[in-house]
């Protein structure tokens, strides 16, 4: 029986009970079919679980296949003849045990059967991608508090035939070994360079835990670990010839981490963060090209799919799902708080989610940049430094102008994302590091990649002088008067 | 332990933890450092020029204090060159703006600088107390802020200046930022970030104070002893944007700099081409003459829901053509 007053002597008679929410527009039938009862309402839809699966499969192959081969072939659809191998990129989080079972069911289960549907290009009826990898970061060697979960993973892939696992470790990062396997050359010469790259660490593990520990807050560990795992994969992705990267971030994940980075200065890569194309540092590009040359694509084909859609397609299908390592941090990161408001805030504004994907799509990076930044090889915008000392000044001798031009010193190579995690600091913050000079303490250890750009580009500098072109000679000689005037001669009057 | 040294001079105590960088520094360095950092954005974005008319829009709150304090001293050190009026807006909100009119007063006699104040009731015959009386909670900062702007273009107008600047802070700008992506606003998100708007018969605006803090602003205040008003309209809480600077205040505590990086972040971007392409262009609205993107402009719109007893059809696409309708049938 329903009251008719809550007894609050605040609130008038008769206007306390608040109408109930409807949980969906129309009816209890799924709006696909229209036939059977609904088994799940997806913002507002009501879809029955046989409606379900192939509503996903559509979500993930329309996001997935306009990009697998490499030169669109227009509105029409063709062939699927990607140029490389497939990498799926596997955390052992929920997005990452949909994405593979999608793989597996659209690209590898029941392939060349005669039997069922699908016109003579359907991914069924040929084998689209050649060779299937998944690769696996692990942070446990970095964070004692967390276990070994490798042979989980392995045991997890083991249920789909066909499957390669490439487990890589985070601390990869930073071993030279490592780097001459996916480079195909040779590591670095760091002496002679104008600061300091290494605190004398040869051993990965250690460099890293050097790493970690000059960084200013949580917020940067994290994200550090982030840009570490996404270069792992995609130069993992480009030493086994993979094309194509996949990643099984839901809309939820997406919308979250679009936010997070927002919140950390990451404005001009935001296209990035839905969708990139990479190719590694040493890969030289003829503009024009429309060739393969090891460029690899990272789509994330579950954008449009929801954190709660995931979670019905693991019960139904019954997937086994390892989990995502939590990484141990000791106070809130901007990701957790990131996470919590937008989930909060989804309960009040339902499509809080898909509004952000969807607002952040239409967005594009304002200017152009050819330039990446050394440490993410993300595209980075100039004179990042001269508006950070404009807007904060944190020193009364610094030169804002020289800043930017300052090649011999770090942040000249850095993004602004990047030179924020390494500088910004919290209320509570112990780490220090001066990026502006040499002989900084503590030091800073870079991964292979970006010490390897440095090198390259430092060491031209000093073999024929900054700012000149690494490739060309230059001759330099002081002009006299005689040599002067002889340029100028014929416009000199004749008593000059 | 002995006590730090000012990381900027070296030389004296310091005494504070600044806010945006986390340095210890002495009073004097922040004085400079904040009142630097303001010049830097005037002039790198070259804002004004000499003979200037200018409306500093005050609410007798800590922006607006710290504002016409801060103008009228770089005016003088820098030599911009600039005339400089107080320009106040009354909302008709009971026991809000009563002590804040006063303290935009005694500012008018402390800055020597000549005050106007325009109210909602003699320009469009609403107070707020009425609008919400009629509306609710909900969307009550909508109405309030179109007003406003209105109010502040026509007060600027009889005082016949180049241009409004506001009191509009590192922190409400970043807010803007995140309210606009997560309710889908790619009109307003294209342009949250520029420190100047101006449009076709509408009067030039700036914030000034685009990148400084509002934590800042607070101690500059303090140091400095200004008088301000610090009272928060008391239908804030229920607005949208108070969840935005809940989340904003949670990132500034784990990362200060946070405020900062969502403004670049905000500079960074714009929209795609193919999406501007399909934004309406702006003309004059046919109520009043001020700029709108559709037949009516949104003050009109809402005070037309407000005379039918439709107070809240302006807020939707739906709404506002059945307003429209009606309006060009009753002038018709």
């Amino acid at each position: 029986m329903m009251a008719e007053f809550c007894g609050n002597p605040a609130v008038e008679a008769g206007e306390v009970l608040m109408p109930r929410k409807r949980k969906f527009d129309r009816s209890r039938i799924c709006v696909k079919c229209k036939i059977n009862p609904g088994n799940l309402v997806i913002r507002h839809s009501v879809y029955c679980k046989g409606c379900f699966t192939p509503l996903i499969f559509t979500k993930f192959h329309q996001a997935l296949e306009p990009y697998i081969n490499h030169v669109s072939v227009g509105p029409r659809r063709g062939a699927l003849k990607p140029s490389g191998a497939l990498l799926i990129g596997f955390s052992g989080g929920l997005g990452s045990s949909v994405l593979l079972d999608l793989v597996y069911q659209r690209y590898c289960a029941n392939v060349g059967s005669d039997n069922l549907k699908g016109g003579r290009e359907h991914p069924r009826k040929n084998k689209v991608w050649q060779k299937i990898y998944v690769c696996y970061v692990e942070v446990s060697d970095i964070f004692p508090e967390t276990s070994d979960r490798t042979a989980q993973i392995r045991e997890a892939i083991a249920r789909y035939d066909g499957f390669e696992l490439i487990p890589v470790r985070i601390q990869d990062a930073f071993d030279r070994t490592w780097w001459e396997r996916v480079s195909g050359g040779a590591a670095p010469d760091l002496a002679g360079l104008p600061f300091d790259l290494g605190g004398g660490d040869s051993e990965p593990v250690a460099a890293l835990q050097t790493h970690i520990r000059a960084l200013p807050t949580p917020t940067a560990i994290l994200s550090t670990l982030s840009t570490l795992t996404r270069l792992l994969l995609l130069y993992t992705a480009y030493s086994v010839s993979a094309s194509h990267i996949v990643l099984g971030t839901s809309l939820t994940s997406l919308s979250i981490s679009l936010i997070s980075s927002i919140s950390q200065g990451g404005g001009f890569v935001v296209p990035q963060a839905i969708q990139e194309e990479w190719f590694p540092q040493f890969v030289q590009r003829t503009i024009g090209d429309t060739s393969w040359n090891g460029e690899v694509r990272l789509v994330r084909p579950l954008r449009d799919v929801g954190m709660k859609e995931c979670t019905a397609w693991v019960w139904w299908h019954q997937l086994l799902v390892v989990g995502k390592q939590r990484i141990p941090v000791p106070k809130q990161t901007i990701g957790d708080l990131t996470k919590n408001f937008i989930i909060g805030l989804e309960r009040d504004y339902p499509s809080t989610v898909s509004t952000i994907a969807k607002t952040v799509g239409k967005l594009a990076p304002r200017g152009d940049s050819r330039v990446r930044c050394v440490l993410c090889e993300l595209p980075t915008q100039q004179f990042v430094q001269r508006w950070k000392s404009r807007t904060s000044i944190r020193s009364f001798t610094d030169d804002a102008s020289s800043m930017d031009t300052a090649t011999s010193s770090l942040p000249h190579y850095l993004c602004y994302s990047c030179h924020t995690t390494l500088t910004s600091k919290s209320a509570r913050s112990t780490a220090t590091l001066n990026l502006h000079s040499s002989n900084s303490a503590p030091a800073l250890n870079l991964p292979m990649w970006a010490a390897t750009r440095l090198a390259l580009e430092l060491g031209s500098e000093q073999s024929v002088g900054p700012g000149a072109p690494a490739n060309e000679i230059w001759e330099t000689k002081k002009l006299d008067d005689g040599g002067m005037k002889s340029l100028v001669g014929e416009f000199l009057l004749e008593n000059e | 332990m002995a006590p730090k040294s000012c990381a900027l001079c070296q030389n004296s105590k310091a005494i504070l933890r600044r806010p945006k960088t986390g340095q210890h520094i002495c009073k004097h360095c922040f004085f400079t450092v904040f009142e630097t950092e303001v010049h830097n954005t005037i002039t790198q974005a070259h804002l004004f020029k000499p003979g200037d008319r200018v409306a500093i829009g005050a609410s007798g709150g800590k922006d607006s204090t710290v504002l016409a304090y801060v103008m009228k001293t770089l005016n003088d050190r820098y030599q911009y060159g600039l005339n400089l009026f107080l320009l106040s807006v009354d909302e008709g909100i009971t026991g809000y703006r009563d002590d804040s009119l006063e303290t935009v007063k005694r500012n008018q006699e402390q800055y020597d600088m000549p005050l106007k104040i325009v109210s909602y009731e003699e320009l469009y015959g609403w107070t707020m107390d009425r609008v919400v009386s009629a509306i609710g909670k909900k969307n009550n900062c909508t109405f309030c802020g179109v007003f406003r702007r209105q109010a502040l273009d026509r007060g600027a107008s009889g005082l016949g200046v180049d241009q409004i600047v506001t009191g509009h802070n590192a922190d409400d700008i970043a807010e803007t930022v995140l309210m606009n992506i997560m309710r889908g606003d790619i009109g307003r998100l294209g342009r949250c970030t520029a420190i100047c708007t101006q449009g076709e018969d509408r009067i030039r605006r700036s914030k000034p104070f685009k990148y400084a803090y509002e934590k800042e602003i607070v101690m500059y205040a303090y140091f400095k002893k200004l008088e301000y008003c610090s009272i928060e309209c008391i239908y804030f809480p229920d607005a949208y944007r108070c969840l935005a600077r809940a989340f904003l205040k949670d990132l500034e505590a784990a990362r200060p700099s946070a405020i900062i990086d969502i403004i670049h972040s905000g500079e960074a971007f714009e929209l795609k081409e193919e999406v501007r392409a399909t934004q309406k262009s702006q003309h004059s609205c046919k109520g009043c003459g001020y700029m709108s993107s559709d037949v009516l402009c949104m003050a009109c719109f809402l005070l037309e829901g407000l005379e039918r007893g439709m107070p809240t059809a302006a807020i939707t696409d739906k709404g506002r053509r059945e307003l429209e309708a009606r309006w060009s049938t009753r002038t018709t």
